[in-house]
């Protein structure tokens, strides 16, 4: 492995995202919580560029630290947070999620740490947009359009979900 | 005739557009199932003249293939089928018919045409089966049909019990031929009937093998035809509304178990054994149901009776080697049998009973009813001249000339029997006084009475087919180009048939000495010897016997093995439930609703494993 | 040709999908949990865009899929939110904890 500016730059994605994940689990403040997540989001959109997905890592700006971060931060506004204290008893609970979680990433982890496929010179990042859009609209056209359907299903669930109790209760009243 | 197979369709159509349509047709849904069997009558008497002048026509279709087994589905048209598609499709058809009148009025009308749809489909394409497979299929669905039809009446209890004695009665029977079928297709590798006779031309199977799966297949016949000793179920049908009688009783699901011996005659004419057996039993029950059928008081079970007798001349025909003599019995079976429900049908439609003592003096009322009942009692007494005695003729010399006088002499006292009884209730119905006030009792509908007619008309003719006298032409028929099935007619000592006649006259003057003309005490039976009448009247006590042996046997070993559970079970039980309770106690305080905790629990499983996997090795080999 | 190997980034995808996950699993307030599990996606979408350049047939597929479970991690983000709100109605509270319906 030699040392070189995309390795730099990885590394300092990779620490930022780490960081960022490490500070949403320690953090107690709700909104700082999802702030310290942006941070991850953007840095792996670093990543993505640096894996020569263009196309991707702007939507993962777009998406993630636009989109669903303002999501969640509307969620936080719209309910109630005055309780910052961790509840009790729950000590064993993490310990026990937290050796589990830390023998699965090390099982997982001695499964990939000297994984090579030989890697070969791609074109990816030649005009990486268009060979997206190309591939969208031709071979994956159809998981393209039912994505569309998804998404204006999840509209309407979500209006609905989020409108109908108002108007039991206002019936109600 | 190669298109035999649309025959069965057009009921299957009236049972499927009935079950979708008939609650808004109502009773029009009767005009749709006589229209529909209609049509099969047409088409089965095409086939059948059509079969005069060509041979067997056979077609078939892979239907399944499992590794070099061939399973195929597809229909036959050989002389035992053509007739039978006429006989079946024109009870049917007549019973369609009559019931129109004499179902009418009922909540579930158009529900019963569908039912009668459905078991005119299953018996039709039984009889065209060309191989045992399908025929067990289709076997089954009579069952289903006859089960939903003697249960129509499903809000009375007996109807209820009598349906399920149907069901399980044949079912029991039925195992028997799935078993004979399974050894026969592990012997011969195919269902196919033909495959099955060349296989036992050329001696292919051991005799000891056919012995036993003719046996087993008889067995199944038993069930289905109503014989010693599964036959109890058969009176007990009388529960269905009378026209299901007339069609299970005449042209369908019993004549299925005689036709099943017919279909496969040439595979019990291989075993002298099998063939005895079916002659023994079928003697046996042609008594034994005579005798219970001299005392009978109910109207239909009197016939029923006498339909479980007729049958076990069939079997002794065709135990006898007489398959001409049976299969000619069976046809003409069909109609006066069939005849004489309808008339009991209409009789009962009439006085609204079935008991025969609160009867009498219909002759009068009853002016159509009442030459139409006669005509089919004397068809089924066997006097000269009318169907019953040809083929009973026929039965009797096969039954002499296979050289066992036993047999013969026991169908001759069966005759007697049935001659006597007959009368007994033609004359208890039909002449005296009236026995109870009947002001109203007035014709049936000509909807009715037409089918009857037509009934009457071939109880009559239908013997003539093949007489000794003007010549065998449906004996010969039905064994053109195939000689396993015997002659198409055996020449027996002429006194044979003076024996049958004087038998039959003998049996009807003693009736009507006894019930017609009084002479003769009515009771001279039950005052002489109580426990014999007792004895018949309850029917051998057969039913209690079942009761206690059968059931009463299941109910104590189910009462003991209720305490081993109450006491031996329940304490192991309890012991577990203790231990799984205290567990379950802990257990819940885990199930506390969190899903993080469900998670958890969830997540932390699979990381195990996952570690252990690799532990062990794993992906790292 | 890259100085940067594949495992590398499949490290990096592992350890925030444990983070995420572990976050999930142990955050008491509903709108974290989300969030966990939005991290452990985009853990996910780390693995696809790196095989789609490293695996072997690198192919845009990959970033394809990529999108697609971007789009569908929105959709989810969403409809979740909703879901929260109106629990947030009917209980007056974001603690997971607190909404344990599925006893009893």
């Amino acid at each position: 492995m030699t040392f070189s500016g995309e390795l730099l730059a990885f590394l300092c994605l990779a620490l930022v995202a780490v960081i960022g994940g490490v500070l949403l689990l320690n953090l107690t403040k709700v909104v700082h919580m999802v702030v310290a997540l942006v941070f991850t989001f953007i840095s792996l959109a670093g990543i993505y560029v640096l894996l020569s997905a263009e196309f991707v890592a702007v939507v993962q700006v777009l998406i993630y630290s636009g989109a669903i971060t303002i999501i969640m931060l509307f969620g936080i506004m719209l309910t109630r947070h005055n309780d910052t204290s961790e509840p009790k008893g729950g000590a064993l609970k993490k310990i026990f999620l937290f050796l589990g979680v830390l023998g699965f990433g090390v099982a997982v982890y001695i499964g990939i740490y000297n994984l090579d496929f030989n890697p070969q010179a791609t074109t990816l990042h030649e005009n990486n947009t268009e060979q997206i859009g190309m591939a969208l609209y031709s071979k994956y056209i159809i998981p393209f359009e039912l994505t569309s359907v998804l998404l204006l299903v999840a509209l309407i669930g979500a209006i609905i979900l989020a409108k109908n109790d108002n108007k039991k209760e206002a019936d109600k009243e | 005739m190669e298109n035999a197979w649309i025959i069965p369709l057009f009921p299957l159509i009236s049972f499927l557009f009935l079950l979708l349509f008939g609650r808004r047709l109502k009773e029009n849904s009767g005009y749709v199932g006589m229209a529909l069997t209609f049509l099969s009558l047409i088409y089965s008497l095409v086939v059948l003249f059509d079969r005069f002048n060509h041979p067997t026509y056979k077609a078939e279709a892979t239907w399944l293939a499992i590794g070099d087994v061939q399973l195929t589905a597809g229909f036959e048209v050989n002389q035992l089928n053509a007739l039978m598609l006429v006989i079946v499709s024109l009870v049917s058809f007549l019973v369609h018919t009559y019931s129109k009148g004499y179902m009418h009025g009922d909540d579930r009308f158009h529900i019963f045409y569908a039912y009668l749809g459905l078991f005119t489909f299953a018996m039709l394409g039984l009889v065209v089966s060309p191989n045992l497979l399908q025929t067990y299929i289709f076997w089954e669905l009579v069952g289903v049909g006859s089960f939903l039809l003697i249960g129509f009446y499903f809000y009375k209890e007996e109807a209820k019990a009598a349906a399920k004695k149907a069901f399980i009665m044949t079912r029991i029977g039925d195992v028997g031929l799935l078993i004979g079928m399974i050894l026969l297709f592990w012997q011969v590798g195919s269902f196919e009937y033909d495959a099955i006779f060349l296989a036992v031309e050329e001696g292919a199977i051991s005799a000891g093998i056919i012995t036993l799966t003719a046996i087993l297949i008889f067995i199944g016949a038993v069930g289905k035809s109503g014989q010693f000793p599964l036959h109890t179920w058969l009176p007990d049908a009388m529960e269905g509304p009378t026209p299901v009688s007339a069609l299970i009783h005449a042209a369908t699901m019993v004549a299925a178990g005689v036709y099943l011996v017919a279909a496969l005659f040439p595979l019990f004419t291989a075993s002298e054994t099998a063939l005895m057996t079916v002659a023994v039993i079928g003697a046996f029950t042609a008594i034994f149901a005579a005798s219970i059928g001299l005392v009978q008081t109910d109207i239909k079970r009197v016939l029923a009776y006498s339909t479980v007798s007729q049958l076990g001349y069939m079997m002794l025909a065709l135990g006898s080697a007489g398959y001409v003599a049976g299969v000619f019995h069976l046809m003409t079976h069909a109609f006066f049998k069939a005849l004489l429900f309808l008339a009991a049908g209409s009789v009962i439609h009439a006085v609204h009973t079935q008991n025969i003592e609160e009867m009498g003096g219909l002759w009068k009322k009853l002016r159509l009813t009442g030459p139409l009942f006669l005509i089919g009692t004397l068809a089924i007494s066997g006097v000269p001249l009318f169907s019953g005695f040809f083929s009973k003729d026929e039965i009797l010399i096969a039954a002499w000339t296979n050289g066992n006088p036993v047999l013969f002499w026991l169908a001759v006292i069966a005759a007697f029997f049935t001659a006597f009884y007959m009368f007994r209730l033609f004359f208890m119905v039909f002449t005296g006084q009236s026995r109870s006030e009947m002001k109203n009792v007035h014709e049936s509908p000509k909807v009715m009475t037409v089918p009857m007619i037509v009934l009457g008309v071939l109880a009559v003719v239908a013997g003539y087919f093949n007489t000794p006298w003007f010549g065998t032409f449906l004996g010969d028929w039905l064994v053109e180009g195939n000689e396993a099935l015997g002659h198409g007619h055996t020449e027996g000592p002429a006194w044979i048939m003076i024996v049958a006649t004087l038998v039959s006259l003998l049996g009807i003057f003693l009736a009507w000495l006894m019930y017609g003309k009084k002479s003769l005490q009515r009771d001279w039976l039950s005052s002489r010897m109580p426990i014999t009448y007792n004895m018949l009247y309850n029917k051998y006590y057969l039913d209690e016997f079942y009761a206690l042996s059968v059931v009463k046997t299941t109910k104590g070993l189910s009462v003991l093995l209720s305490y081993i559970e109450a006491f031996v079970v329940e304490g192991i039980v309890k012991g577990v439930a203790g231990i799984v309770h205290g567990l379950g106690k802990t257990g819940s305080k885990i199930q506390s609703g969190q899903v993080q905790a469900y998670g958890t629990v969830a997540f932390v499983g699979l990381a195990v494993l996952v570690v252990v996997y690799v532990l062990a090795g794993g992906y790292l080999k | 040709m890259s100085s940067v190997p594949v495992a590398a980034y499949l490290t990096l995808a592992l350890i925030l999908f444990c983070i995420g996950l572990y976050g999930a699993l142990t955050k008491r307030n509903t709108v974290i949990v989300l969030i966990s599990i939005e991290l452990m996606l985009n853990a996910v979408n780390i693995n696809l865009v790196a095989f789609s350049k490293f695996g072997m047939i690198p192919s845009i597929t990959g970033q394809v899929f990529a999108l697609f479970a971007i789009a569908v991690a929105a959709a989810e983000a969403a409809v979740g939110l909703a879901i929260l709100i109106a629990l947030y109605r009917n209980k007056k509270t974001v603690n997971i904890d607190e909404m344990n319906d599925l006893k009893s």
